[in-house]
C-alpha cells in the first residue's frame, strides 16, 4: 500500500476507481465526521505514567498544557500543537498534580517530594518550594494567581499566599484521609476537595468550616470543576457524576464500562469525555446520556482526560506515559490536523 | 472503512540537550522582561533597563569566566549537613544544575568521577 499526492480531476475517478480499486478522499466541513476516523496525536517524552494534566486559558499565544509524572519532571506543551516547550526540573520525586495559571505565566506542581512548588512557566525557572509534612497531591491557584490551595496525604488543606510565602498557611482540616484533589470555586470564596476517607467536602475559605459534604461508597478518582455554569464532574468506579458545584445537588450521573478515573466537560456542555482502566477514551453526548464514541490508542490505564479551553480538543494521560490529544470534531483543520479541499488535490492509499 | 484523519506533522518531543523555554520565543521575549527588577516598577525607565541588563550581562559573563578558569583545578566544595568536600572540577552542564568532577575525596573514599547536584552547593572555592 503505498501514497500519492497530486491533482487528479473529479471526471477521472469512476473509471480509475473501478481499475485499481482507489479510494478517495474528499472533504467538506459537512461530510467530514462521517467519512474520517480520528488519529490522536502522541506527545511521547515522559518515561513514566502520567498521572494529571491541566489547560492553562486561552492567551494571546494561544494556550497551553502542563502534564504532571511519575518521573518527576513535568512538561509544557503549547496545548493545540502537543509541541513540547520545556520541562520544569528540580522536583526529587514523582510529580502527582500540575496546575497553571489562567495566562499560562505561573505554573504550580505537587509532589511525593513533600513539596509543592511554583514556577515561572515563561522561564521555567523554579519561583517557590513550599515544603509539606507529607506528600502533595494537589495544586490550584486562584483566579488572579495570588493564592495557592494545595492538599496531600497529610489530610490538611493549605492555602498560601504566593506573595508573602514565608507566611505560614492558613490551614483547613478535617479529611480523614489523604486529600486527592482540592479545587478553589465560586469566585475562589470556596473550596471542593475529595479525598480518600469517600468524602467530597465544600468549605467556606473565610471560616474555614464544611459548608456541605458528599459520601460515596468508595473512593472519588477524580473531580473537575466548571466555573461557568457552576458544574462538578466526579467520577468513582465505572459512575460518571454532575453536580451543581454551589448546592452539591445531583444533576446527572453516567455509567461506562469499565472503571474510570477521570471525566471532562465540554465547554459548550454538550459533550463529556471519560478515560479509566479498559485503556479507551469515551466521549458520551451530555443531554442524552448516550456514548457516542470510543477510541482505542493508549497502551495502558487512563489517568487523566481533560478539554482544551477552546473545547476543539482533549488531552488523555495514561500509564503507558503518554498524552494524547483527540479531536472533539474529527475531520475538522485545527492545530495538527488538517482537512485536505476538494478539487485541489486528493490524498489517496492504492490498496493490492 | 472510515479513513483517517490526515496531520500535518507529529507534536514535537523534548530536546534532549536542555530543558527548553526557548529564550527566543516570541512569549518569552514578551512576557521575561518581568524578571528585571526595575521593570516590576510602575514607573520603568528604558535607561534603567539598560543599565541593569548591562550589569547582569557582566555578571554572567564573570561567572562563565570563572567556570573556564576552574576547569582541572582543586576546588572546595561548602554544601548542606556541614559538608565540605575537595574535588577537581571538570565541567557544568548548560544548566548549571550539575558539576562534573574528578577525584572527589569524601569520608568514605575518593570517588573518582562524580556529579556534584548544584543545587546542594552553598559555596566553592579555588585558586586561581
Amino acid at each position: 500500500m503505498f501514497l500519492l499526492k497530486g491533482v487528479l480531476s473529479i471526471q477521472a475517478q469512476s473509471t480509475l476507481s473501478n481499475t485499481f480499486n482507489l479510494q478517495f478522499v474528499f472533504c467538506t466541513e459537512t461530510k467530514v465526521s462521517m467519512a474520517m476516523r480520528q488519529t490522536p496525536l502522541t506527545c511521547s517524552g515522559h518515561t513514566r505514567p502520567v498521572v494529571d494534566l491541566a489547560f492553562s486559558g486561552i492567551t494571546p499565544y494561544g494556550y497551553f498544557l502542563i502534564s504532571a509524572c511519575k518521573d518527576g519532571k513535568p512538561m509544557l506543551r503549547q496545548g493545540d500543537t502537543g509541541d513540547w516547550i520545556g520541562t520544569f526540573l528540580g522536583h526529587k520525586g514523582a510529580v502527582w498534580g500540575a496546575t497553571l495559571n489562567k495566562e499560562a505565566t505561573k505554573a504550580a506542581t505537587a509532589a511525593a517530594d513533600f513539596t509543592a512548588k511554583v514556577w515561572d512557566a515563561v522561564s521555567g525557572d523554579e519561583v517557590l518550594t513550599l515544603a509539606h509534612k507529607h506528600i502533595v497531591k494537589s495544586v490550584n491557584f486562584t483566579q488572579d494567581s495570588s493564592c495557592l490551595l494545595t492538599g496531600g496525604n497529610d489530610k490538611t488543606i493549605r492555602i498560601y499566599d504566593i506573595n508573602k510565602p514565608e507566611a505560614e498557611p492558613q490551614e483547613i482540616t478535617g479529611h480523614t484521609s489523604a486529600i486527592k484533589k482540592a479545587l478553589w470555586c465560586n469566585n475562589d470564596t470556596q473550596i471542593l476537595s475529595a479525598a480518600d476517607d469517600k468524602t467530597v467536602r465544600l468549605w467556606d475559605r473565610t471560616s474555614t468550616a464544611v459548608v456541605k459534604q458528599l459520601s460515596f461508597d468508595m473512593s472519588v478518582s477524580s473531580m473537575e470543576y466548571i466555573p461557568d455554569g457552576e458544574v462538578l464532574v466526579i467520577t468513582y468506579g465505572k459512575t460518571i457524576a454532575f453536580y451543581n458545584a454551589l448546592s452539591l445537588d445531583l444533576i446527572k450521573t453516567v455509567d461506562a464500562p469499565a472503571s474510570i478515573h477521570s471525566a471532562s466537560l465540554h465547554p459548550d456542555k454538550d459533550f463529556f469525555v471519560a478515560g479509566g482502566d479498559d485503556f479507551k477514551l469515551y466521549k458520551y453526548d451530555y443531554s442524552t446520556k448516550e456514548e457516542l464514541e470510543s477510541y482505542k490508542g493508549h497502551f495502558g490505564p487512563v489517568h487523566c482526560v481533560r478539554f482544551s479551553p477552546d473545547g476543539e480538543l482533549y488531552a488523555s494521560g495514561s500509564e503507558d506515559g503518554t498524552l494524547r490529544l483527540w479531536q472533539t470534531e474529527v475531520g475538522k483543520t485545527y492545530g495538527l490536523w488538517k482537512c485536505v479541499l476538494p478539487g485541489e488535490f486528493a490524498l489517496f492509499h492504492i490498496e493490492h | 472503512m472510515r479513513t483517517p484523519m490526515s496531520v500535518l506533522r507529529l507534536p514535537r518531543g523534548p530536546d534532549p540537550n536542555s530543558r527548553g523555554f526557548d529564550p527566543n520565543s516570541p512569549r518569552f521575549i514578551a512576557l521575561c522582561s518581568t524578571t528585571i527588577s526595575s521593570s516590576t516598577d510602575t514607573e520603568t525607565d528604558s535607561v534603567q533597563i539598560g543599565e541593569e541588563q548591562c550589569a547582569r550581562s557582566m555578571l554572567r559573563e564573570s561567572f562563565l569566566r570563572t567556570l573556564i578558569a576552574m576547569t582541572n583545578k582543586q576546588v572546595q566544595f561548602y554544601m548542606y549537613e556541614r559538608v565540605k568536600v575537595n574535588a577537581v572540577f571538570g565541567a557544568s552542564d548548560i544548566d548549571v544544575l550539575n558539576f562534573q568532577v574528578s577525584d572527589l575525596q569524601t569520608p568514605i573514599g575518593v570517588q573518582k568521577e562524580a556529579l556534584l547536584r548544584c543545587q546542594d552547593v552553598i559555596l566553592y572555592s579555588f585558586d586561581l
